[in-house]
């Protein structure tokens, strides 16, 4: 909301420092966005008087002008403009100047004539869109002055935030009844000077409304012989300065209402009107209706019309219609201030992206009992800058007149929820200076009334907003609360977060980056996988198509984040991501369902690059190194099985991770063809691991110490070769099920692969050392050599090796 | 003294001064252990001495017993000396060449991202204070998101964010405030709890990011006052900026508290001055204060919402934005940097 200064100090006499007033309001809750000069980009341009103006010798159409600028020598400038002439005052841009669109005026040499600046036109000040000619200034200007200054422009406009419950401070009324409460100041309102001149309006329109609700009041006023033409000086400025385009007289003595008072207004052209009636109603599903913009809308029983004994006139609240606009031969004119329900007006106005300077106050609510002034003023002004008469009286229609609000107000409680202690006069006197009025003959509950403009004092509690925030919520002492718990609810299992954020402290300690991705990829992302169709969560009105449905897997993330990196000359990537999937569920309250998971991704250098590391690529092994790490070590669960799974929509291998039979997450090398498309050209290593579950398994387990051993253990080593198909689990657990009651614990300590096999019966070579171990006494050697005997004996018989 | 006896003698303090004489020859260990053979080995020069013992009388024995032992003691301890010399030497040379500068096999470094740390931090002093943990959904429903907190469809509050849907009636979580709602429905008061997470927009430019993360806090009870709430804010505030930070509380509007308000603190920047090295300070645009976050006083009909009596309970709720934070905290400029995943970025938060 732009608030000009000196528009404001017609109604409050502010004359302090602009910044203080600013400030103050900013803590009154009207938060100051900036303070700006509206006309600061023609502040250069002058007041010059034409001295002499001759033909240009070589160009019939040019004026060889010597211009006075107030400087100690007249300058020569060759003008084009067919009005130019001597003894006008005119704008001048000197040389040096930047025109408002970033011209910058130079030197100039015109069929050999040097010219030293330039006349600027009204359009080429971004006044007008007049192209006539030069703008022939008021010859009482004084020679010299800064155009701004002779035109007495505004140069102080304020840029505040409303927050919606504000409706009130929409206009600068607003801000000036908050100006003069803020400082103790009067307000004043302008005086109503209007004359009318016979007739009665009721008689000339009817006004008919179909649902009180939708339009609790509507007021027309009826003006006869205007001239629609350009508006004067003084109102165009003053609505130029708050950023609007001037249009025509009539026009902008509706904005400039609307701007000032808060009430929109909307000028239609009487003779458009047919059958002398306006009929306030609902839009029928489908019907098409063609605004001022030209452009055709196809409405809903949910828009509100404004319609005359035919036809549509105007879209309610919104826009007018272009069949009842006025245009520059209307000379009558039907003058509109209306009421319409808010949540109507910002449903059209949202549906149809129509958002309009009317509709932003109509949604937010208008002051239904400024009504009659903000339309008389409005008439009085139309009649001023037209020539035109205003019939007599009002056509009015009011089915549901303003109902004045009254709130209880406990000044105890009031107290107790804002932490202070005043005493009951402070709060009454701010009740009073916004309009109110206060019934305090019962001490313990006033009765307090709002005024018709302050729509956001519905309740007590809104009271209580006021006291806080005019004493200042800064003021406001601070404390710490005590935070009271309850007994059974404060012993707790481990919170999400705290099991989460043990995962995350666990993947910074491994060495990895922590990601975050945008939880929406697009449908190609998934595609690209192989994801299934099935399932995903769409956004229905999504910023762009790359970002258009919910991740279903955590793994699109993971792999931009490598192409990011890989675009950026980052060839060593090692990074993790806490985050949820989203799959589509009927049955859930929110027809999704949420999925933690950790997603792990490792590509390149296994290690640092530099010295001592030892040189290799991250490989199967590293992957499976850190789930085995984060599942056994961080979260201390049994160690997990590790199942090959074939046909798996992006991984190739892809191994499946299990701790009996609940799937905690799979791993694997990303196949090479999607890889590819990421710009990789090493293997890309993801692991994709199920937190819920991981979660809950836990919770459920407990750490139970084990006494540590007091006997000495055996060690006996063997290698067994074996076909390259036979899997290392499979050995180990045929070890493990020979049945040895000594046997503590199985380490494969060394793998050999012999070169320059023969194709089809490779083999490799599998060191195990077996450590054995007796609880209660010494082993003694022969006893560990017939256990191993036996376990070796188990494998020979079990698995198609040899020792 | 027989001669015998005599010769014997000399012959061992001739062998003791030919040892000495050595001195310097053995320039390493190994010539050193040559040396200690020939003098003292079972075969070296003092055992050869020593076959001329036996054909001493017996009287003469203990007198030449006696000294070939001094004489051995002090040949063994000349030898020692040099071989501790030629030790120190030895390390010397060796210390000379270790080098510590060489780079240390340190493990791999990884690091969470700041979103995650400042919301740890958030947190811990939340925590601290007496809060609880809640989480909710990110898709969450219209009642959750918006209706429950005091805004109904057609409400202006609902342009003060642009929403992004999955059907009519279900959007990605616009505010953590939702978890409000979803705690006080699964507990009665008293009521402490945070609820961090991710929170979507429909927006994007330079200062706005589709998804980002904020904290939600609640606190419910008899008797609470925006003087609590303003007290548990300044904690945060100077926990997370510092003790001299300052705070500042600005009458705002949200649907789901009433009083609101916004909080700014002084500018991290600046300092509060509103200038920095004589420039309007970049970033509180000179104001000297910077917004980081909303609260207020919990609505009644949030509370009527959720079936808590607003005559008996009052409460204080407040939303913050982690990037917002994270950016005034680490100086960070850009804030689709937090997304775009750069290791070089990400390896900067230990």
């Amino acid at each position: 909301m732009l608030v000009s200064l000196n528009w404001l100090r017609e109604f409050v006499p502010y004359e302090g420092d602009i910044q203080v007033l600013g400030d103050k309001l900013t803590m009154l809750g009207l938060e100051l966005e900036g303070i700006e000069d509206p006309f600061e980009n023609v502040q250069d341009i002058v007041v010059g008087h034409v001295v002499e103006c001759e033909s240009h010798p070589e160009a019939e159409k040019l004026s060889v002008c010597t211009v006075d600028v107030g400087d100690a020598e007249t300058v020569t400038i060759v003008c084009g403009a067919p009005n130019v002439a001597k003894g006008q005052n005119v704008p001048v841009a000197k040389v040096g100047t930047v025109m408002p669109e970033g011209m910058k005026i130079k030197k100039a040499k015109l069929r050999g004539i040097k010219s030293f600046g330039m006349i600027c036109s009204e359009s080429e000040l971004g006044f007008s869109d007049d192209h006539d000619g030069i703008w022939v200034l008021d010859p009482a200007f004084k020679v010299g002055d800064k155009l701004v200054d002779a035109l007495n422009l505004e140069r102080t406009v304020f840029d505040f935030d409303i927050t919606p419950n504000r409706a009130d401070c929409l206009s600068i009324l607003g801000f000036a009844r908050e100006t003069a409460l803020a400082f103790d100041l009067p307000l004043t309102m302008p005086k109503l000077n209007l004359i009318e001149s016979g007739g009665n309006a009721a008689d000339d329109l009817k006004i008919l409304i179909d649902d009180p609700e939708l339009c609790p009041l509507y007021n027309g006023r009826i003006l006869r012989g205007v001239e629609t033409k350009k508006a004067p000086d003084w109102m165009r400025f003053k609505l130029m300065a708050l950023g609007q385009r001037p249009i025509s007289n009539i026009v902008d003595c509706t904005n400039y209402i609307m701007f000032e008072l808060g009430q929109p207004l909307h000028a239609f052209d009487l003779d458009l009107i047919e059958d002398a009636t306006i009929r306030v109603a609902p839009a029928t599903d489908g019907m098409k209706f063609t605004t001022l913009d030209a452009v055709e809308r196809t409405l809903t029983a949910n828009d509100l019309l404004i319609w005359d004994g035919k036809k549509p006139v105007a879209l309610a609240g919104v826009m007018g219609g272009i069949n009842s606009e006025m245009h520059a031969g209307s000379t009558n004119v039907l003058l509109e201030a209306a009421v319409f329900r808010p949540g109507t007006i910002r449903k059209t106005a949202r549906r149809l992206s129509l958002p309009s300077d009317a509709s932003y106050r109509f949604e937010r609510g208008v002051d239904q009992v400024m009504n009659r002034f903000a339309m008389d003023r409005a008439a009085q002004l139309m009649a001023e800058t037209s020539g035109g008469t205003v019939v007599s009286g009002v056509s009015s229609n009011e089915p549901k007149p303003w109902q004045d609000r009254a709130h209880g107000y406990r000044h105890d409680r009031c107290m107790s929820l804002l932490g202070l202690d005043l005493e009951p006069d402070f709060a009454k006197k701010v009740f009073e200076g916004e309009g109110c009025t206060v019934d305090d003959s019962d001490p313990a509950n006033w009765t307090v009334s709002s005024p018709s403009y302050r729509l956001d004092l519905e309740r007590e509690v809104d009271l209580y907003e006021e006291v806080g925030r005019v004493f200042g919520l800064d003021q406001i002492p601070a404390v710490l609360p005590k935070v009271s718990k309850s007994l059974n609810t404060s012993v707790a299992a481990e919170t999400q977060y705290g099991f989460i954020k043990g995962i995350k402290a666990w993947g910074a300690g491994a060495g990895l980056n922590e990601a975050i991705n945008y939880s929406f990829v697009g449908d190609d992302d998934l595609d690209r996988l192989n994801l299934p169709a099935e399932g995903r969560v769409h956004i229905a009105n999504p910023l762009s198509a790359d970002q258009n449905v919910l991740r279903t897997d955590i793994a699109p993330g993971l792999l931009n984040t490598l192409k990011n990196n890989l675009a950026q000359g980052n060839n060593h990537v090692r990074i993790f991501e806490v985050a949820n999937k989203f799959i589509a569920d009927a049955e859930s309250e929110t027809e999704t369902s949420e999925h933690s998971r950790l997603g792990i991704l490792l590509f390149g250098p296994r290690h640092a690059t530099e010295w001592p590391w030892a040189a290799g690529e991250a490989d199967f092994l590293d992957i499976k190194g850190h789930v085995e790490h984060l599942v056994e070590n961080q979260l201390k669960l049994a160690a997990p099985d590790f199942a090959l799974t074939e046909d798996h929509a992006y991984l190739e291998p892809c191994v499946e991770v299990k701790i009996g039979d609940d799937i905690i997450g799979i791993m694997g090398k990303v196949k090479e063809d999607i890889a590819d498309f990421y710009h990789a050209k090493k293997d890309v290593w993801l692991a994709d691991l199920d937190l819920d579950v991981l979660r809950a398994m836990t919770t459920a387990h407990a750490i139970k110490f084990a006494p540590l051993p007091i006997f000495p253990p055996s060690r006996r080593d063997v290698t067994v070769i074996g076909p390259a198909t036979l899997q290392a689990q499979a050995i180990r657990d045929a070890i493990q099920n020979a049945g040895i009651k000594i046997l503590e614990s199985v380490e494969l300590v060394a793998e050999f692969v012999p070169e320059n096999q023969e194709e089809g019966k490779e083999e490799r070579n599998l060191s195990f050392r077996l450590t054995y171990r007796h609880a209660t006494k010494t082993l003694k050697d022969k006893q560990v050599d017939k256990e191993h005997k036996k376990v070796l004996a188990a494998l020979e018989q079990n698995l198609p090796i040899r020792f | 003294m027989s001669n015998e006896l005599k010769s014997f003698l000399e012959g061992l303090d001739s062998l003791a001064h030919d040892c000495e004489s050595r001195k310097g020859q053995a320039c390493s260990l190994n010539e050193l252990d040559e040396l200690r053979i020939e003098f003292l080995g079972r075969k070296g020069k003092l055992a050869q001495s020593m076959g001329a013992l036996g054909k001493l009388d017996n009287t003469d024995k203990p007198a030449a017993g006696k000294k070939a032992n001094e004489i051995k003691q002090s040949i063994t301890a000349l030898i020692d000396s040099w071989q501790a010399e030629l030790n120190a030497a030895e390390s010397g040379k060796a210390m000379s060449q270790f080098d510590p500068t060489m780079p240390g096999r340190k493990p791999w470094a990884g690091s969470l991202h700041p979103v995650t740390l400042v919301m740890d931090e958030v947190c811990d002093v939340l925590t601290g204070l007496g809060f609880e943990h809640a989480a909710g959904p990110e898709v969450e429903n219209d009642w959750h998101n918006f209706e429950a907190l005091n805004i109904p469809p057609e409400h202006p509050a609902r342009d003060m964010q642009d929403t992004l849907y999955v059907s009519e009636k279900i959007v990605l979580r616009t505010h953590t405030s939702g978890m409000q709602i979803r705690s006080m429905l699964k507990q009665e008061p008293p009521l402490a709890v945070i609820a961090p997470g991710k929170v979507y927009r429909r927006d994007s430019d330079l200062t706005h990011t589709p998804m980002f993360h904020q904290i939600e806090g609640l606190l419910v009870d008899k008797n609470v006052s925006m003087g609590d709430l303003r007290g548990t804010l300044t904690v945060f505030v100077r926990q997370v900026f510092g003790p001299k930070t300052e705070v500042r509380f600005r009458p705002s509007f949200f649907p789901f508290t009433e009083p609101s308000a916004e909080v700014d603190i002084s500018c991290v920047m600046c300092g509060g001055k509103g200038t920095s090295d004589g420039k309007t300070c970049r970033i509180c645009k000179g104001t000297g204060w910077v917004e980081i976050l909303g609260c207020g006083m919990v609505d009644p009909n949030v509370f009527k919402s959720v079936g808590y009596d607003p005559e008996v309970y009052t409460g204080f709720a407040f939303g913050l934005g982690i990037e917002r934070i994270a950016m005034l905290k680490y100086g960070i400029g850009d804030l689709r940097m937090f997304f775009e995943n750069d290791v070089r970025f990400l390896e900067q938060f230990a």
